[in-house]
């Protein structure tokens, strides 16, 4: 046990001498630095470790932000979309409905009952051929001729007018045609495309003069095959055109016909 | 031998964690171990390892020779005097648990003082950090203690 004390006793008077006189000693300095330098090649492996996961931390870290930044976009984006989409349909609405003008049907004739009728907006208030008319917001048919204070429209029934049409769930693109006898039908539909009863139709973006999305009605009918790859679908209108009293006419305007 | 290998996983643990937490004490663990372990002659070698051991720690890594010198002997003479101090039936595995643990907290402590260390709550949390690593190295302490001692009973 003695022995013991008098080593550790010796031991601790060192380490205190150590401690009180280094700051006296100017070299101990370069003893630091070579026991930082000697130690520096067996360490080197330690370090190279560290700063390889360090960087690797940084470099996760940075991922991570910019992953959460990305969503952030993303989500930002997607709702600037939505905002700007609702801005551009209100203008177009409130376009529409400044140029919307009611208009009274005045003659339809019993022999082209399917075909024509007449209303009392021409030229003088705006109206121009192959403008769409409406009833109940629904696509009716279109104006084919203007005198300055009336206008003809023909019918969606007519078998004469062809309108390029898309079906809403499925975008496949179609022509609604009359058949001169009350009946609406979507044709040039090919086979097995998905094409169920009650599918809205509207305006396709292929028209020239007339605007994309006029709702027009809905599949009704069965699928009558043409044999030659096309199917021929009943469409109920939404506009009632056996009862047409007053519609409403798309005043001309440069901008919505682009 | 197996001194100079603990010194030198405490010196790349310390490069490895440097600027996130303090070290466990590896070396004096493994110097408390043999004080434990072995037969008291051995112990005057241990003395003089921890000296050697604490000056070097103190030129790499503080830069103020004899601070960790005295910690580590300081230590030694300690743990040299509770064990032979204790009867052999005192000598159950809580306090052995416990020298190894007092063994970590000494110099952590003491740490804290030297300049250049972290400030503040960090200081704390740098210790704590520690701390969560010297239990689980002082119960292995314990485990190397008790195979040693089935070892010579065997």
């Amino acid at each position: 046990m003695t022995r013991e004390w008098i080593h550790g006793l010796v031991a601790l008077t060192v380490g205190l001498f150590l401690l009180g006189a280094s700051p006296n000693f100017g070299f101990l300095k370069g003893i630091v630095d070579l026991t930082g330098n000697v130690l520096s090649v067996p360490e080197y492996p330690a370090v190279v470790l560290r700063n390889l996961s360090r960087d690797l931390y940084l470099w996760s870290r940075d991922k991570s932000d910019l992953t959460k930044q990305l969503e952030s976009l993303k989500s930002e984006n997607a709702k600037l979309q939505i905002i700007n989409s609702v801005l551009v349909a209100e203008q177009i609405r409130a376009e529409l409905n400044a140029r919307m003008d009611d208009a009274r049907v005045t003659l339809r004739e019993p022999h082209s009952w399917w075909n024509e009728f007449r209303i009392d907006r021409g030229l003088d208030d705006g109206v121009t051929m192959g403008l769409p008319v409406f009833q109940d917001g629904f696509l009716v048919g279109r104006v084919s001729s203007v005198s300055s204070s009336s206008s003809w429209v023909e019918l969606l029934t007519s078998s004469s007018l062809m309108i390029p049409v898309v079906v809403e769930e499925t975008r496949e693109l179609g022509v609604v045609v009359g058949d001169g006898e009350g009946s609406v039908l979507l044709t040039y539909i090919p086979e097995a495309r998905g094409i169920e009863k009650g599918m809205k139709v509207s305006t396709a973006l292929v028209s020239e003069t007339l605007p994309p999305g006029i709702p027009i009605g809905h599949i009704g009918g069965d699928a009558s095959a043409s044999g030659s790859g096309y199917v021929t679908y009943k469409i109920i209108p939404g506009a009632s055109t056996g009862r047409l009293y007053s519609v409403s006419v798309l005043k001309h305007s440069r901008s919505i016909l682009r | 031998m197996m001194h100079v290998v603990c010194w030198f996983v405490q010196d790349l643990l310390s490069v490895l964690t440097w600027g996130t937490m303090q070290v466990p004490e590896v070396f004096l663990l493994s110097l408390v171990s043999r004080l434990l372990t072995q037969d008291r002659e051995t112990n005057l070698p241990v003395i003089w390892w921890a000296f050697a051991g604490g000056l070097f720690w103190d030129l790499r890594w503080v830069g103020i020779p004899g601070f960790f010198t005295l910690n580590y002997v300081c230590v030694v003479m300690v743990v040299i005097w509770v064990w032979n101090t204790l009867p052999v039936s005192g000598r159950t595995l809580p306090v052995i648990f416990f020298l190894f643990w007092a063994a970590q907290v000494i110099p952590s402590v003491s740490s804290l003082l030297l300049p250049g260390r972290p400030v503040g709550d960090s200081k704390w949390t740098f210790f704590l950090v520690q701390q969560g690593c010297v239990v689980p190295l002082a119960l292995l302490g314990v485990f190397f203690f008790v195979r040693d001692m089935k070892g010579r009973n065997a």
